[in-house]
């Protein structure tokens, strides 16, 4: 039974359970805008970054290099997207 | 057909290797698919019009319910991929089995918070906040409930055909699409909800 819970796996759960812990700050504490939004950011991208390589076994292989590139090439245009956007209509700059 | 018997049964075959990095490339298009959807989300968030805002409408019980279960169907979906490198078929049934009806009782709260938003004058045609929240939102879900029925034939060949290179090849495959949507989720709680209720 014990070797159908790797401790990796199991400290991945903890750990991003934590994390949903830690962001729910923002709602019960009350803090400024950009605290809530730094500690949001913070949480929101290392439990993305915990699923990547924890369960999703991202370097694994000898792709790693071409899946790690693939994923930063889609976050890039993905943060592109969302902050120039912002930038141009939302920031009115 | 070459099978390496020094790899996990998933990654045995080179067509299996470059299956799984194929759908890693398919997973990069998904980020920038949910990158316009938040885009336009952040642009018309409060562009509430006469209808409600996201601080009237969004409660705390529904979404971290949706949280947890999310998340904990992405970690019995892990633990079925490591059974299954184990070569234990069985295990690897049951915490398939089990992440998907986790991923059922996720939909359940959403269809439930969705159905209150309607009621609440929240429809899809009442604001530009609430057109891009239950989109948004929407396609979240959809890719959930494709996923559940993805995962339900995967559970019926596995117990047809056994734990064969393609089969296990699937399945893997199929863990990271169902990991990829609990890292959609985590955004969608910390920026759509999060942020609306901070």
């Amino acid at each position: 039974m014990k070797e159908l819970f790797p401790i990796k796996q199991v400290m991945g759960f903890v750990f991003s359970l934590i994390l949903t812990a830690v962001a729910l700050l923002v709602y019960f504490v009350d803090m400024s805008f950009t605290a809530g939004m730094t500690i949001l950011l913070v949480t929101a991208f290392v439990q993305a970054g915990l699923q990547l390589v924890v369960f999703m076994h991202a370097g694994e292989t000898e792709d790693k290099a071409a899946i790690y590139s693939n994923v930063y090439f889609g976050i890039l245009v993905a943060l592109v997207t969302i902050f120039g956007t912002l930038l141009i209509f939302v920031w009115d700059m | 057909m070459k099978i390496d018997h020094s790899l996990p049964l998933e990654y045995s075959t080179e067509e299996n290797r470059l299956k799984i990095f194929g759908f890693w490339i398919f997973l990069g298009a998904e980020i920038m698919l949910f990158a316009t959807l938040f885009t336009s989300y952040f642009v018309y968030e409060n562009r509430s019009g006469n209808g409600p805002t996201g601080a009237e409408i969004f409660e705390l019980s529904p979404v971290l319910m949706e949280t947890i279960l999310l998340l904990a169907s992405s970690f019995t979906i892990g633990l079925g991929i490591h059974a299954m490198r184990l070569g234990k078929q069985k295990a690897m049934m049951s915490f398939f089995a089990v992440t998907l009806v986790l991923g059922l009782g996720f939909l359940g709260f959403e269809i439930f918070e969705f159905t209150t938003y309607i009621h609440e004058g929240a429809g899809l045609s009442t604001s530009g906040f609430t057109s891009m929240l239950l989109t948004t939102l929407g396609t979240h879900g959809l890719h959930v409930t494709l996923g559940f029925f993805w995962g339900l034939f995967i559970i019926l060949q596995v117990k047809k055909r056994g734990l064969t290179p393609e089969t296990a090849n699937k399945s893997f495959i199929f863990s990271l699409y169902w990991h990829f949507l609990d890292v959609v989720w985590i955004f969608i709680f910390s920026f759509i909800y999060l942020k609306g209720m901070m």
